[in-house]
């Protein structure tokens, strides 16, 4: 698998893709979606889409496809292979989303959780598939979310496309478990040799599996935390592993929107909050009304200076 | 409420061996004062594209774009050379650094003309017609 496109700029969201069998623009198809790296602090999460047609099935499973989760690297590695072999009639197209768009948009003014970047990704996938002309039908999507809803979310948007969404999806259908190793496998890729846009020298790759649980993965996060950047776009910046870390180890940063205690924030600012008006002491012994500054300066934050 | 008598002195002279330096503002407030990493961290994750630059802070997106100092002014960079004891002694500070350009950063918002820290560069000219009438000097600082 060529994860180039990726890595010229990993600090975004990138799609790959397979050439579309031209069968699959005549016949009917099947498709199936999976996911792999969600659970990690490290890395990029990278939504997979395998199809073919439905008359195809059978040889599909003749491939010995299975959930990726229970396949060694090297298997993995052999059964994309495989389905690279069947690209006469086999497709697939993955959507790597970078840990720094997971960071940007969980920690985004306006919240984007993952479940629905998660949902949005899967959505994109789908249409690129039915504006490459593939004749889709059927659909089949692994969950971790309520299924229900999901798959009536999808039905929706997709009319005349049977949708069936279920957990553990990956080992009950091959073509699932068929989209499951191509994400899996481009999620491996992108890890082992993650290209690090910071200027670190050379850096120790021995993080783990990326889950927060794996002590290799906690002792490579101790090892980078930088007091002032926290650390490199490599982490999830939105996991709570590393916001621990760095509420412990790195310098605090306030943000404009963060929901800090009104009175806490302005004791900080060294200004008084509205709600010390209300309080035992409160009366007005601060600035002199009279120097009140013009809203010329005040827009501009803009204020004379008598001290350092 | 201070009652600060003490008077701070820059050393004009140090203006001369002064480097120049990239500077970036970013819209947050750190609990710190001292060195930090940019070059490692920041200045090499820059994306110059078209009309503006993205970057990321702490996991979030930034958007900025370089503002430059305006005509016939020079950003300064100014550090103590020895903290004094006391708000009564005299202060003395050396220009480190020097600048006429400098980076300013929004949370996700693209930069446009209406952002405070481009506004804020009105001021010298309002102030040089305010003072052919009325000779007051004022200093500024952008917070």
């Amino acid at each position: 698998m060529d994860i180039s496109p990726y890595e010229t700029d990993n600090s975004v969201s990138c799609r790959l893709t397979s050439q579309i069998p031209d069968v699959c623009r005549k016949e009917d198809c099947c498709l199936g979606i999976d996911e792999a790296g969600r659970g990690p602090v490290l890395g990029p999460m990278v939504y997979g889409i395998c199809f073919c047609p439905v008359s195809k099935k059978e040889a599909l499973k003749d491939l010995k496809v299975a959930d990726s989760k229970t396949l060694t690297e090297a298997e993995r590695e052999n059964l994309f292979q495989k389905l690279d072999e069947a690209k006469s009639y086999v497709g697939w197209a993955l959507q790597i989303l970078s840990p720094n768009t997971i960071s940007t948009s969980m920690l985004q003014r306006t919240k984007y959780n993952l479940n629905a970047l998660s949902h949005d990704t899967a959505i994109g996938l789908v249409q690129y598939a039915l504006d490459s002309g593939v004749q889709l039908k059927e659909v089949y999507v692994d969950t971790v979310g309520p299924a229900e809803k999901y798959e009536e979310k999808l039905s929706q948007l997709f009319p005349g496309i049977d949708v069936t969404v279920r957990s553990k999806a990956d080992s009950l259908f091959p073509i699932v478990s068929a989209a499951s190793i191509c994400a899996k496998v481009a999620r491996d890729h992108v890890v082992k040799s993650w290209k690090f846009a910071e200027n670190l020298g050379e850096v120790d790759t021995d993080y783990g599996s990326g889950y927060p649980n794996d002590p290799k993965t906690k002792a490579w996060l101790l090892k980078y935390l930088d007091p002032m950047f926290g650390y490199p776009q490599f982490v999830r910046f939105s996991w709570s592993t590393a916001q621990t870390l760095m509420d412990s180890k790195a310098v605090t940063v306030h943000w404009d929107d963060e929901e800090e205690d009104g009175e806490k924030a302005a004791q900080r600012q060294n200004n008084r909050s509205m709600l010390s008006y209300f309080g035992a002491s409160g009366g007005d012994n601060g600035q002199n009304p009279t120097q009140q500054t013009h809203r010329f300066f005040t827009e501009r934050r803009l204020r004379s200076l008598n001290t350092l | 409420m201070s009652c600060n008598t003490s008077v701070t002195h820059v050393h004009v002279s140090s203006v001369d061996q002064a480097q120049k330096a990239p500077v970036h503002l970013i819209p947050c407030e750190i609990e710190h004062n001292g060195p930090a990493q940019v070059s490692q961290y920041f200045t090499a994750t820059i994306k110059d594209r078209k009309h503006e630059k993205t970057v990321s802070f702490r996991g979030r997106g930034l958007k900025g774009q370089e503002l430059s100092c305006p005509q016939g002014y020079t950003g300064l960079v100014l550090k103590e050379i020895n903290k004094p004891g006391s708000d009564q002694e005299d202060r003395t500070v050396k220009v480190s650094s020097v600048f006429d350009k400098l980076t300013y950063w929004n949370l996700e918002t693209p930069p446009n003309s209406d952002d405070t820290v481009v506004r804020a560069m009105d001021w010298p000219d309002l102030a040089e017609a305010v003072s052919t009438f009325n000779k007051i000097n004022l200093k500024f600082m952008v917070q």
